[in-house]
């Protein structure tokens, strides 16, 4: 692995005596998408606030390229941030916002000049040099702010939600803008997010958090597929989550019967959780099925349809199916063994990639 | 509903009427041939001549105008620091404590600060005149611009300074690049509010002038109390037409810059708009 431009050393944060970090760890490589993603009090702004230096950390150290950063001011860190509010100075124009680092930096007129016209090319809004603050719309105001940032070439951008104000629309073009952004500049952006949709879409890595910690962290794929626990799964994608127990390795036993899947590991006749994704399931003949559900109720949303039902034990079940059913009716599960993933009962991350490294190659 | 409506402004007429109407016959007994109020003898100008050559009033008037630009200048700097101190304290208590002592000075009779004026400085020996009424007016100018500075910096967006400081700024960039810019209104605001209070305070000077320094509202006191001089009306008329062009001044200023930022906005709406 590549040396890490960040690392969280057994970092916590209190606010009097309320703990909101619970000793993170985490290393951050350079040149990468990373995203924090955690529901709403998780300590996602906590930690970008401490990587931009305005909260400092009460025990643990913060490394940046190898040395110890959190005892550096904020004004001295090569580390640019984005704020939810853009944070653009009302008084200030367009062009003069964005040269604010750079002329506290001494850079020359000329030099300022050139730059603040390279930023706005970057973010798309060339000619808007002598444009008022409140005569820009939000997304503009959006895309102002990252040029204000990025003028200074930071060698970390952060972005707490930059993408929350926006409409769906504009945030869903904005994503993509940032994303090719991210790959054009090769700096490392840590993006904060309680949009899982959105850190799917954008990261080369997530870190999952809930209540200050740090659940699971991987690639968008690996957490979508092998979520670590229930709140990982629950949080991230829609999944339907059974109770179960493991009969031996490779075969989990629920509804009634065993069935054939990738995991092992765990010990013989070990109560474990079962997640299959509901568009990993596919609707057929009752007879045709693994199992058998009743549907309660099915909904169209345009690409397909959403079907809930239940089995025997009236565990619920959620189908994402192209085709059409019969509220009402009998139908059959049918579902491929990789589909089945299976979690543990308070399995830490550590653990769980170790027992994934036992079986799989 | 309309009945009511009609009422209301019939007592707003009234309220006007009492308001100026004083103001008024003053003003239309200034222009008087004759020495006193009692009866309109002619139209003449001859008050405002006398007022033009009284060399006393005019500097008194001079007194009381740098009085009140020193006074409300060096109380806006202080109460523009004492605000930015205030907002900086971490501990809620001590902010309430701060502000209640501010907000103390604010409501407390000015007959009480007067009194208690007079007392420090003669308790320290202080010779009463211009330093003694200046320092006075600053003081009580303070509290002022304090609670006309703190809500503009309760308003600015705490992200704004993390902003400049994540650009590079030190404190002291951050506050003259940054906190000052957006918090102009409210000092203009403190300092203009400073000055009018300044201005027109008489029960503060009263007590603590001395030695043949005298501000407007002291020398007009004094005067109406030796009887009717009609120099008084044709100042007092002066004055009434000084405030109204200021007023009127401050209004058209403001509208100017309100309608600035509306054209801002139309023009954003215009060709570039996507
Ligand atoms: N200055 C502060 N003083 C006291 N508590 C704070 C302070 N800042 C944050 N907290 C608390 O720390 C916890 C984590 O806050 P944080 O802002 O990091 O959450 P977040 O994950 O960014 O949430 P959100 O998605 O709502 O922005 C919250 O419970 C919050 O109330
Ligand atoms: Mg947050």
């Amino acid at each position: 692995m590549a040396n890490p431009i960040i690392e969280f050393k057994n970092i916590s944060k209190k606010y009097d005596d309320t703990p909101v970090l619970k000793k993170i760890d985490f290393e951050i490589e350079s040149g990468k998408f990373y995203t924090l993603l955690g529901p709403s009090g998780s300590g996602k702004t906590t930690i970008l606030r401490m990587i931009a230096g305005f909260e400092d950390p009460t025990s643990g150290e913060i490394l940046f390229e190898g040395k110890r950063i959190d005892l550096t001011p904020a004004n001295k860190r090569p580390i640019n941030t984005i704020f939810q509010d853009y944070a653009l100075f009302p008084h200030l124009n367009v062009s003069q916002n964005i040269a604010f680092g750079l002329e506290l930096k001494k850079m020359s007129k000329t030099d300022i000049q050139a730059k603040v016209a390279e930023s706005l090319r970057m973010v798309q809004l060339s000619g808007y040099e002598n444009r008022e603050i409140d005569a820009l719309s939000g997304g503009q105001k959006q895309r102002i702010a990252i040029a204000r940032a990025i003028a200074n070439e930071p060698k970390v951008l952060l972005l707490d939600e930059p993408l929350s104000a926006l409409d769906h629309k504009l945030r869903k073009e904005m994503q993509v803008e940032l994303r090719a952004l991210q790959q054009r500049l090769g700096i490392t952006f840590i993006f904060v997010t309680h949009d899982q949709e959105e850190a799917l879409a954008l990261s080369d890595q997530i870190f999952v958090m809930n209540d200050g910690r740090i659940l699971q962290s991987g690639t968008p794929v690996d957490i979508y597929d092998e979520p670590i626990n229930h709140f990982v799964a629950d949080f991230i994608g829609e999944s339907n989550i059974v109770p179960g127990t493991m009969t031996a390795d490779y075969l989990v036993h629920f509804d009634h019967k065993d069935f054939e899947c990738v995991d092992a590991g765990m010990r013989p006749n070990e109560p474990v959780e079962i997640v299959i994704r509901p568009e990993d399931l596919d609707i057929t003949s009752a007879d045709k099925g693994k199992m058998q559900v009743t549907v309660d109720s099915q909904l169209f949303r345009g690409v397909d349809y959403q079907i809930t039902g239940h089995d025997a034990d009236d565990h619920e079940w959620t189908i994402n199916s192209i085709h059409q059913t019969t509220v009402g009716a009998q139908v059959g599960l049918v579902f491929d063994p990789e589909d089945i993933h299976i979690m543990r009962f308070g399995e830490d991350e550590e653990t769980f990639d170790a027992r994934l490294d036992s079986y799989e190659e | 509903m309309k009945a009511k409506f009609k009422l209301s402004n019939l007592y707003l007429v009234f309220v006007f009427i009492v308001i100026y109407l004083p103001i008024a016959y003053l003003i239309f007994y200034s222009f008087n041939t004759g020495a006193t109020m009692d009866k309109f003898t002619g139209f003449s100008m001859k008050h405002y001549t006398t007022l033009l050559s009284d060399t006393r009033m005019i500097s008194i008037v001079l007194n009381t105008v740098v009085i009140a630009l020193l006074s409300s200048l060096l109380a806006t700097l202080i109460g523009t620091l004492g605000a930015l101190w205030i907002n900086q304290l971490k501990r809620r208590s001590a902010k309430n404590a701060v502000l209640s002592v501010n907000n103390v000075l604010m409501v407390s009779p000015d007959v009480i600060i007067g009194a208690s004026f007079l007392i420090f400085f003669s308790f320290l020996g202080f010779k009463l005149g211009f330093t003694s009424v200046l320092l006075s007016h600053i003081a009580f100018s303070i509290p002022i611009v304090v609670l006309m500075v703190l809500p503009k910096i309760n308003e600015m967006p705490r992200t704004m300074i993390d902003a400049a400081y994540d650009l590079g700024a030190s404190k002291w960039q951050a506050l003259s690049r940054v906190i000052l810019p957006t918090i102009t209104p409210g000092i203009f605001a403190g300092y203009f509010m400073a000055f009018t209070y300044s201005l027109d305070d008489f029960a503060v000077t009263f007590f603590v002038t001395g030695n043949g320094f005298s501000t407007l509202s002291i020398e007009i006191y004094s005067r109406a109390r030796q009887g009717v001089d009609l120099e008084v009306n044709a100042l007092s008329t002066l004055m009434f037409l000084v405030s109204l062009l200021l007023v009127v001044g401050y209004y058209v200023l403001e509208r100017y810059g309100h309608s600035r930022r509306v054209n801002r906005n139309k023009m954003m709406k215009g060709p570039n708009a996507q």
